[in-house]
């Protein structure tokens, strides 16, 4: 049977593990440490491998939903997370100083897969800071060829990643429809 | 001398480097003799901005939109009058700041201010030009510490409430129909449009082009409820239920309706914005929503719906109401331009799905008239289905069915 995947990538704190948790069907798999780096600065513990969830379909299939690690050290586990990916899922928190830069990164780092795929962005922590709006996202990107769904997102919130993993579904084919 | 005044009044500075903040900070305790404190923005009761710092103006327009009650007492080498403003000459004298702080007082006891913009305060901090941030540490280390939040934000529980997702079948009881149009007839949906400027939604647009192009925050007084239009917050003010906005939405405004309506500065003593916090609705899922209820499966009269449209970016669905097949024509439409019945027969679509859509993203300014020859000339391509179409639709169908 094929493995399917859907990949969560973010910087850390994004919600990455909080949204794979909010649509998988089994406990997500958790690879959190103690953070002992840079990172503690903002979580106390962090992926240090990756997340793992599992959406269970009707007819036995299974779609694997991946999070990458947060931290730039583990980029190399990300071309090997991405083989068979459906597409991504790029979250990036708000009240981090730079959310654009970090946009911009994981675009760059993951550009080969979304190429190939498709990429749809939530932007997280939008209730603790509005700026940057989702408006000022897209103006960053409207030089660039992509323009992907960006949608402000509770990570917590099963209908708001629904709806986002529902626009990269659509993005790959927009004549989608239920079964 | 300890100054007599029981408690010493909180004033924000703005447009002051660290070095000013400093002094400042230090000028309020000495020769002011602890007549004022410096604390943070969220919790001042007096606003001080420095107009000669290089971005004065954009300050200013922050202050006035964050904390439009709150007095705002400017510091400058040129005398600047502005309307609830008071002024102190550069180099500051302390007989003037004094002074100056007096009348804030004053006004603060007088006027009973409410602090209606505070929710936006720590807003500014976000600005890397404010005075908040250059005094703000600057960190060395690679993952860059989490910016200041705003308390307040969360509290507008409209602004950041998930999406209504709809189904055609709630399409009729959310939205509305108007009778006595087929949209199975290709003929009778071409004319199915509407003219915004006959509906409350013309109105609010044309308050909020108003508000933005002069950075004030007014009052639209409508004869109904009164609204308020926040432009640099892009955040819209009304008391009121769905029910009453919907049904309101739906109503043609008269000419007597319309001569009903007014922008004014806003009128303090007939609400409490603070103590309504659900009031707040962000400008483009407060006019997305309206525009749905106007249009019920018609399109605006300012599109011609013959020719291609194209999106000129992804709606936020996850804060809109997500009208039927709204995702589908969002992802097709992004891909280039097409005609609203070009995209009704790709997905295999009702017309006043697309319409409505249409109408919605329109008041955003997200949808525009193709106007290149070369789309009334090529016709879009087809829609093809991916090898994994069925795959996609069952974790389709999942997420639908879980999520949802």
């Amino acid at each position: 049977m094929s493995q399917y995947k859907i990949i969560f990538t973010g910087p850390v704190g994004a919600g990455k593990t909080t949204a794979i948790d909010s649509i998988s069907d089994v406990a997500p798999v958790k690879t959190d440490a103690a953070a002992s780096d840079m990172t503690k600065n903002r979580k106390a513990a962090t992926t240090v491998a990756m997340d793992y969830g599992i959406m269970n379909l009707d007819d036995g299939e299974k779609i694997h939903l991946y999070g990458t690690p947060g931290q730039e050290r583990f980029d190399f586990m990300w071309d090997i997370l991405t083989v068979g990916g459906i597409g991504l899922v790029l979250l990036l928190d708000n009240t981090r100083a730079d959310p654009f830069k970090d946009m911009q990164f994981f675009l760059d780092s993951f550009g080969k897969f979304i190429s190939e795929t498709s990429v749809a962005i939530g932007i997280t922590q939008m209730d603790l800071s509005s700026k940057p709006s989702i408006n000022d996202y897209h103006k960053y990107l409207q030089d660039s060829d992509l323009k992907p769904a960006i949608f402000a997102v509770d990570a917590r919130v099963k209908n708001d990643v629904s709806l986002l993993v529902q626009a990269l579904l659509f993005s790959l084919d927009p004549g989608l429809e239920g079964e | 001398m300890k100054n007599k005044q029981s408690s010493p009044l909180k004033v924000a500075l703005y447009g002051m480097d660290d070095r000013a903040y400093k002094t400042m900070s230090m000028y309020l305790k000495g020769p002011c003799k602890g007549v004022a404190i410096v604390v943070d923005e969220a919790d001042a009761e007096i606003d001080v901005l420095d107009a000669d710092h290089i971005k004065a103006r954009e300050l200013l327009g922050q202050i006035q939109a964050r904390t439009p009650n709150r007095p705002l007492i400017i510091l400058s080498l040129e005398e600047i009058l502005l309307d609830g403003t008071i002024y102190v000459k550069k180099p500051v004298e302390t007989v003037d700041v004094l002074a100056a702080l007096k009348q804030a007082k004053a006004s603060l006891a007088t006027e009973k201010v409410k602090d209606i913009a505070k929710p936006e305060t720590e807003e500014i901090i976000d600005e890397p030009s404010t005075p908040q941030s250059t005094n703000q540490p600057v960190t060395k280390e690679k993952v860059p510490a989490a910016k200041n939040i705003d308390k307040e934000e969360k509290k507008k529980v409209s602004k950041h409430r998930t999406a209504t997702d709809l189904t055609e079948g709630g399409f009729s009881t959310y939205i509305g129909i108007i009778d006595g149009i087929d949209f199975s007839d290709p003929e009778q949906a071409l004319k199915a449009s509407y003219s915004p400027k006959g509906y409350f939604l013309g109105y609010v647009q044309s308050a909020l082009k108003v508000c933005k192009a002069k950075g004030r925050i007014l009052q639209l007084n409508s004869g109904w409820k009164p609204l308020i239009v926040f432009p640099h917050s892009q955040e819209i003010w009304l008391d009121v239920e769905d029910k009453q906005l919907r049904a309101f939405a739906g109503v043609t405004i008269s000419k007597n309706g319309a001569k009903a309506m007014s922008l004014t500065a806003i009128d303090q003593s007939n609400f409490d914005m603070k103590e309504k916090m659900e009031g707040f609705f962000d400008s483009d899922h407060f006019l997305w929503k309206l525009a749905i209820w106007t249009s019920k499966g018609r399109f605006p009269d300012t599109i011609d719906i013959s020719k291609p449209v194209y999106l000129k970016q992804w709606p936020n669905f996850t804060r809109l109401v997500v009208t039927p097949h709204a995702m589908q024509i969002a992802a097709l439409l992004i891909r280039g331009p097409r005609t609203a019945m070009s995209i009704a027969d790709a997905l295999n679509i009702k017309p006043q799905y697309v319409f409505v859509f249409i109408s919605a993203a329109n008041v955003l300014g997200i949808v525009g008239q193709a106007r290149r020859q070369v789309d009334e000339l090529i016709s879009p391509s087809e829609v093809k289905a991916t090898k994994s179409k069925g795959l996609l639709s069952r974790v389709l169908d999942r997420l639908r069915g879980k999520g949802i």
